[in-house]
């Protein structure tokens, strides 16, 4: 029964050393990313909600 | 370049919010009976259908996918189709959506109280309800990504990409929890037992916050929030970063809901550590929140908008501090199963989704009616009430959680448990109960002006039901030439591409959670002594269910010396294989009873749910008096061990046909026997009988004989 146990405490390691690989592979990956993006790409995107396109403005409430 | 002039769909959103009112009030109205009847126990006046049991999945139900839900498919409706420059992609499906979910809130309204429940917490409702969840979340989806496909604007904002997750996560989330055997068109049993079910059930009650309650909601912050401050984000990097980091670790994350419980070791660390991963990128999307607003503070001032908006922002902050900290195991050895994990929740609830859902609706009702809000003297009046209404809520809640965990663990300078008895812990922290429930009334009431506040400036203004606007159409030709930026157009430029990525994002910290907990049979060593409940304990465990007793009673021994003492031997994985679903419970309102069966006579059960306070004074539990009086309904028995058996307890073939109904009978008259000889008198065929027989049972598989675990 212990060898069992101690066989599944092994078995389980690999799930951790699965997980951390995932873990930095993702968020290297990720980083690299966002900080290869341009300002000005950054830059419209962040803007993009202030347009909504609407023609009779009631992006402010009247007055 | 061609202009293209349509219309956004405005009456959807004022459903949506209209609805997001009624049920907020309805939602927090029962959260305040619930929290009378835990100091006043004879506030459900001997009424079993509002009994706190049951209408605490009413009220968490109500506020999750009613109040809040609403709330996010307002602010999606609204957001989604000025992000995308396009109408909704299809307004039978908006519809559909709108009273298919009022239809489905309506159906658990009905059924929590008449006690069809699965247990599952977040996940109360039977499987009729599930499949129709399923189906108007489909619909939903399908017109979310509909409309993305059709918009006319290029690039897709972050807000959007939060937007897609939740769609994607709570389809799979939802699916594989929800996986039960029918026992009938309101019973079902968990296809999952014991150690696994909890995993799956805590995988998806983990994530239901954090996509349910969160991703959306973040999406919507980072709509809204730049529009009431009429500024862009504070860093749309960041916001990237903040999202891709959030979906990938939040998904990891539901294991912390089981620290010290029988799940394997490695399990719990994974969730832990997770658990701490997860403030920065929560914290880096309350700063970016927060920071918007940076030179711009002196609107706050005057605006209600991005003065809820702020607190909101403020409290998500907090909240996100105290979740990876509450998974610390040793924090969660203090804080579990106490009323730490309500205040902590209601921090959250009350502040992150209350206030966002009120500056949402602040900013909503004047530009649909295109008119100016009624009252911001009012408005700001709801600001105060609410702050205050939290503070009040949460700040007993947390006394009386941080009181509950040391009174548990004191132990007397002779190493005696220094309050042996549980009920001295609540009769301690009571008073805490009844202050908590000012703080309830104070939030509700200034919810209750802002509906006043929203009707008066919907009367004084005209609805406008749709919205013209102007965007040029979307060239095809925007598509990337080969190889140059085709990653991130390909990322951006097509939907489904981003959502693949998303669903593996969220797929992988699943899958390397459940697959071994399912695959490595040594994760739940059997108990040879373990045996399946018989015919009339099947009917009590199932009473058991439907009274929602798992809301105050855990049946999860951690092995502390201060729950091994107070309780008995520590829970095992292996005593739970036969647990369709699991009943571990997550919060202590009375003792854990793991190992209840033996403790007391069947007469000493009978009297005591007769009248909780004949047996133990002081006792906050309501009484259960009509168990005494209701028959047990015997006819749905074949079907429910037919279920059972489907989901692997090994009954034999043919036993519920007529072996079951004997085995029955007998155990029901030895029930009646003892307590006769207890001076008891009552009929074999009462509810009473079967939930006694089950509550004898509970633990005794492992007291009767010596643990030995069979190697598998």
């Amino acid at each position: 029964m212990e060898e069992k146990i101690i066989g599944s405490m092994n078995g389980a390691g690999i799930y951790g050393v699965i997980s951390i690989c995932i873990f930095v592979a993702f968020f290297t990956g990720m980083l690299v990313w966002a900080f290869t993006k341009k300002a000005a790409y950054l830059d419209k995107m962040g803007r993009l909600p202030l347009d909504s396109g609407e023609k009779d403005s009631n992006e402010k409430p009247q007055a | 370049m061609n202009i293209e002039t349509f219309k956004y769909d405005n009456r959807i959103v004022r459903a949506f919010a209209i609805a997001t009112v009624v049920w907020g009030i309805v939602g927090m109205l029962v959260g305040l009976l619930a929290a009378v009847e835990l100091f006043f126990p004879g506030a459900n006046l001997n009424f079993q259908f509002i009994t706190f049991g049951r209408i605490r999945p009413l009220h968490t139900n109500a506020v999750i996918f009613a109040f809040v839900g609403n709330g996010m498919f307002m602010g999606i409706y609204y957001s989604l189709q000025r992000l995308c420059k396009a109408r909704m992609f299809s307004d039978f499906l908006s519809w559909f959506n709108f009273w298919g979910w009022q239809l489905i809130i309506v159906s658990a309204a009905l059924t929590l109280p008449l006690g069809f429940t699965t247990s599952k917490e977040y996940a109360e409702l039977e499987w009729p309800i599930k499949v129709a969840i399923a189906i108007v979340w489909i619909a939903f989806s399908v017109n979310l990504f509909g409309t993305i496909v059709k918009r006319r604007e290029k690039h897709m904002y972050v807000a959007i990409w939060f937007f897609i997750s939740t769609a994607v996560t709570i389809t799979v989330l939802h699916v594989v929890n929800s996986m039960t055997m029918p026992a009938g068109l309101f019973k079902s049993y968990s296809m999952y037992a014991g150690v696994q079910d909890a995993l799956v059930q805590w995988w998806y009650g983990h994530n239901a916050v954090a996509f349910f309650l969160t991703t959306p909601y973040l999406g919507l912050m980072y709509y809204f929030l730049p529009k009431a401050a009429g500024r862009p984000i504070f860093s749309y990097r960041l916001s990237i970063i903040h999202f891709w980091a959030l979906v990938f670790l939040y998904i990891w994350a539901g294991p912390h809901h089981l620290l010290y419980t029988a799940l394997p070791d490695w399990a719990q660390s994974l969730g832990m550590v997770f658990s701490l991963m997860l403030i920065a990128p929560s914290w880096g999307g309350m700063l970016n929140g927060l920071l918007t607003l940076r030179g711009a503070w002196d609107k706050v001032r005057q605006d209600p908008v991005l003065k809820f908006m702020v607190a909101a922002v403020t409290a998500y902050g907090m909240a996100t501090l105290e979740g990876p900290l509450m998974s610390i195991k040793t924090v969660n050895s203090l804080s579990h199963y106490t009323d730490w994990t309500i205040a902590h929740v209601h921090g959250g609830g009350l502040g992150w989704n209350g206030f966002l859902t009120f500056s949402m609706l602040y900013y909503l009702f004047p530009r649909l009616y295109k008119t100016q809000l009624w009252s911001t003297k009012l408005a700001n009046y709801h600001f105060w009430l609410g702050m205050l209404g939290i503070i009040f809520y949460v700040v007993p809640i947390y006394v009386a959680g941080i009181t509950e965990g040391l009174m548990w663990k004191q132990f007397n300078k002779d190493s005696f448990l220094q309050y042996p008895n549980f009920l001295e812990s609540i009769v301690q922290v009571v008073p805490m109960f009844r202050l908590r429930s000012i703080g309830g009334t104070l939030y509700l009431l200034g919810t209750l002006l802002m509906a006043y506040n929203l009707y008066r400036t919907a009367k004084a203004g005209r609805f406008e039901p749709d919205t013209e606007a102007q965007a040029p159409a979307l060239e095809k030709t925007a598509e990337a030439p080969h190889g140059k930026y085709s990653f991130h157009r390909l990322l951006e430029g097509k939907p489904m591409f981003f959502t693949v990525l998303a669903i593996l994002a969220i797929l992988v910290g699943g899958m390397i959670e459940i697959i071994p907990m399912f695959l490595i049979q040594a994760n739940v060593p059997t108990i040879a002594s373990v045996k399946p409940y018989t015919p009339l304990e099947v009917l009590g465990r199932d009473l058991y269910i439907r009274e929602g007793c798992l809301g105050c009673h855990s049946q999860m021994i951690r092995p502390f010396r201060s729950e091994t003492e107070r309780y008995g031997d520590y829970s095992k994985a292996g005593e739970y294989v036969y647990d369709h679903p699991f009943l571990w419970g997550s919060e202590r309102k009375g003792p854990d009873l793991a190992r209840e069966g033996g403790r007391y006579p069947d007469a000493w059960h009978f009297n005591h749910m007769d009248d909780p306070r004949a047996t133990s004074p002081g006792s906050i539990m309501p009484r259960y008096s009509w168990l005494l009086t209701q028959k047990l309904d015997r006819e749905s028995l074949p079907a429910r061990l037919a279920a059972l058996r489907r989901v692997g307890v090994p009954y034999p073939a043919g036993f519920e046909n007529g072996p079951a109904q004997k085995d029955l009978d007998a155990q029901a008259a030895k029930v009646v026997a003892n307590l006769k000889s207890g001076s008891v008198t009552c009929d074999p065929d009462k509810e009473i009988v079967a939930l006694i027989a089950y509550l004898q049972r509970l633990g005794t598989d492992i007291k009767s004989a010596p643990v030995t675990t069979a190697a598998n």
